[in-house]
């Protein structure tokens, strides 16, 4: 459930979850009280003081919960469970307008891997996707940075995986692209 | 005459929406205000359509050059000459009438002028070549200019273009803003409905002011190095340090992720000061303004420091402290807006509305907002941004919240339009243009979100793979609509009629 919440179209329903119930609340309210019912309400400006509460209280608690259960897919704080003893396989890339530069494109399924990149002239992204067409996880670089940018990432099913870059680079951005193979462990 | 008054006579076609009423003799409070919304409208037209020709570029398989001129072109001139310039318009505007002071002499003709002539010079460079993206994407432009893709001199013309539009939003704006509330004698002649600083509606204008001068001071200070040194006033040697592209990168960000903010606290002031005219109780009073004053605040503390989230897969760059404190303080901005969506919901239901075209276009641009910092705040979250980080999900929620805060100053801009000009809109095409608009921007948003959700690149000339053309149409399709929305708001605009003539006729047109 959770893995659904936080890869792939999980953001788009969190944002729906937020606003679908806001829009017809407030549908309802303007239309009720400028079509329908537009007199003043019998409630006293005291009686909406729990509601007030428990939706501010509701809000909250979503907040901090929605927060919470999100940092196990954080792919720097996965690392730290992900790898647990296990050796990381290291692989390095360069980008510069408008290709990489990187060590190792064959990787193998269920390892964790440590993507560290630089970028030699202008921001560039290196953005991994599935074969599926969800974005992975996506890194930003700017050149004269004294440490790579760096994320650890599991790959858990075999296949070609696009590598694009998302961060605008100039006139051929589009054309920035690459490709890595995961292939079944041995 | 005012300068002011006789530009916007002198303009054809948009001049006739504008025309500044001088019989009230608040021609001093109406003429730059008027100059301003009416420029601010020339940019929405032009740039519109550009929206339009993204989509088609992408259709018709044209140049990727074409794609990314037009992007640049679109996102700069909506972001700044249209929708700040609508916002300061209507705003100081509303200020002036509160405060009771005039809008004249060299602050307003300034902030006009660089606004204006920025936009222009910015225009013409990105013509010569110059496609950097609204957001400059640092270094590119000298990295361009090296690889020959573009020319020295465009970068030249697009940083002064660039500068003379800061000067405007950093400078001239909030010091007239400062000096307008703080500073001369006020004139009880030009008093519309007074307001102090504590009410939300000051309070706002007040608060985004301060944001724009204190945030956007360090990007002055680097923006004029850099200038100094491309006009060669300055060795580059010492000008190096503003070159380095992570101390570009974050004044930059701390300016612009700011100049959002800012935009939404006038923007939400302005509901602040409007809603209460339209009650049905006539009650003029806010559900609690204690409670419209500390979303306002929330929202200014959490969203300072919030803008870190735009550097999250930055990391180790960023340290992830730095990443964990972006996400919570952008949640936080969250709790602002849950107060505020109470707060409003509670005034409506508390005292009823009259259902006028300009508050429901508020309270839709509104709705659009919280759609809007809905997706801004799961994209901040850490886990998600690294999924959503440079996908059409990030240009939808640029988009929709520049398109939320310009529907609203549209709609607040009928509660001031007969002020201004001494004529009178149609409701009956008021209320076909916020329908209108209504389909075409959540229709555009949520497309470019779900586009992001699956994978499509923002800012990418190519929309053909993995299906994303899907979206494409789509949002072609909703452009349109919103297109033709803002067609009905300025025919209402032209067919405008004197306060004192009859509507009838306008009313079935
Ligand atoms: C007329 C219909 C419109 C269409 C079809 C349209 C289309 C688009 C598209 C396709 C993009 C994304 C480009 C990309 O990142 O690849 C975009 C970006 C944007 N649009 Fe629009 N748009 C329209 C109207 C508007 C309006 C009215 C506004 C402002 C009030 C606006 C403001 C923006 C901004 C600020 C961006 C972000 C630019 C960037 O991130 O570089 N657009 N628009």
């Amino acid at each position: 459930m959770l893995d659904y919440v936080y890869t792939g179209w999980g953001a788009f329903w969190v944002t729906m979850f937020m606003f679908v119930p806001f829009a017809l609340m407030a549908y309802w309210v303007i239309r009720r009280k400028s079509l329908v019912d537009t007199g003043p309400t019998q409630l006293q400006p005291g009686e909406f003081a729990p509601i007030e509460g428990v939706w501010l209280t509701f809000a909250f608690i979503f907040f901090v919960v929605a927060n919470l259960a999100s940092l196990k897919f954080i792919p720097w704080a996965a690392a730290s469970g992900a790898t647990d003893g296990e050796a990381e396989v290291q692989v390095d890339f360069t980008a510069k307008s408008w290709s990489y530069d990187i060590s190792n494109r064959q990787i193998e399924a269920g390892k964790p891997v440590r993507f560290s990149g630089r970028a030699s002239d202008t921001q560039h992204g290196f953005a991994v996707y599935h074969p599926d067409g969800r974005v992975l996880f996506t890194m930003l670089m700017m050149p004269g940075t004294a440490k790579p940018t760096s994320v650890v990432y599991t790959f858990k099913d075999p296949g070609k995986y696009a590598v694009r870059c998302l961060e605008y680079c100039g006139v051929a951005h589009h054309r920035m692209q690459d490709e890595l193979t995961v292939v079944k462990a041995n | 005459m005012s300068i002011a008054t006789t530009l916007v006579k002198s303009t054809p076609i948009f001049g006739k929406m504008f025309a500044v009423d001088k019989s009230t003799g608040l021609e001093e409070i109406n003429a730059w205000p008027a100059l301003m919304i009416m420029s601010s409208f020339v940019w929405l037209v032009v740039a519109g359509l550009l929206g339009l020709v993204m989509p088609a570029t992408q259709i018709f398989d044209l140049s990727s050059d074409h794609f990314y001129t037009t992007l640049t072109l679109h996102g700069a001139a909506l972001t700044f000459p249209f929708s700040f310039q609508l916002m300061m318009g209507v705003g100081l505007h509303r200020s002036g009438g509160c405060v009771g002071k005039a809008i004249t002499g060299w602050l307003p003709a300034l902030a006009w002028l660089s606004m204006n002539l920025g936009g222009a010079i910015l225009t013409v460079a990105v013509l010569m070549g110059l496609k950097v993206s609204v957001v400059v994407m640092f270094p590119l432009p000298l990295v361009g200019a090296q690889m020959g893709v573009w020319s020295m001199e465009s970068v030249i013309v697009g940083f002064t273009g660039i500068y003379l539009v800061l000067s405007c939003m950093i400078l001239w704006y909030p010091l007239l803003v400062l000096k307008m509330m703080f500073f001369g004698k006020k004139r009880p002649e030009l008093v519309l409905s007074e307001r102090s600083l504590n009410e939300p509606g000051m309070l706002g204008m007040l608060l985004a002011a301060a944001t724009l001068l204190l945030t956007g001071l360090p990007l002055v200070v680097v923006g004029t190095t850099l200038l100094l040194a491309l006009y060669k006033i300055l060795p580059m040697s010492l000008a190096a340090w503003a070159a380095d592209p992570v101390v570009f990168q974050y004044t930059f960000y701390l300016f612009a992720h700011n100049l959002m903010e800012a935009m939404a606290l006038m923007v939400a002031s302005a509901m602040y000061a409007t809603l209460p005219l339209y009650l049905a109780d006539g009650s003029r009073k806010l559900y609690s303004e204690k409670l419209a004053n500390l979303a306002l605040w929330i929202l200014l503390v959490t969203s300072v420091t919030s803008g870190l989230h735009h550097f999250i897969t930055f990391y180790p760059n960023q340290p992830a402290a730095l990443s964990y404190w972006g996400n919570i303080m952008s949640w936080g901005t969250g709790m602002g807006a849950a107060i505020s969506v109470f707060t409003v919901l509670a005034t409506i239901w508390q005292h009823g509305l009259k259902p006028e075209p300009g508050i429901i276009a508020v309270l839709v641009g509104w709705a659009l907002y919280i759609l809007d910092g809905a997706s801004a705040i799961v994209t901040s979250n850490i886990a998600w941004t690294y999924q959503l980080h440079g996908t059409m999900w990030q240009s939808g929620h640029f988009m929709t919240v520049i398109l939320a805060m310009s529907m609203m100053w549209m709609g607040v801009l009928y509660h001031h339009y007969p002020v201004l000009t001494g004529r009178r809109l149609d409701p009956a095409l008021g209320n076909r243009y916020v329908r209108m608009m209504t389909v075409g921007s959540f229709g555009a948003a949520i497309t470019m979100l779900a586009g992001g959700a699956a994978g499509m690149p923002r800012r990418f000339a190519d929309w053909h793979p993995e299906g994303w053309m899907l979206y494409g149409n789509l949002i072609l399709f909703f452009g349109l609509i919103l297109g033709a929305s803002f067609a009905v708001y300025f025919y209402n605009l032209m067919k405008s009629r004197e306060i004192s003539s009859p509507m009838g006729e306008l009313a079935t047109a």
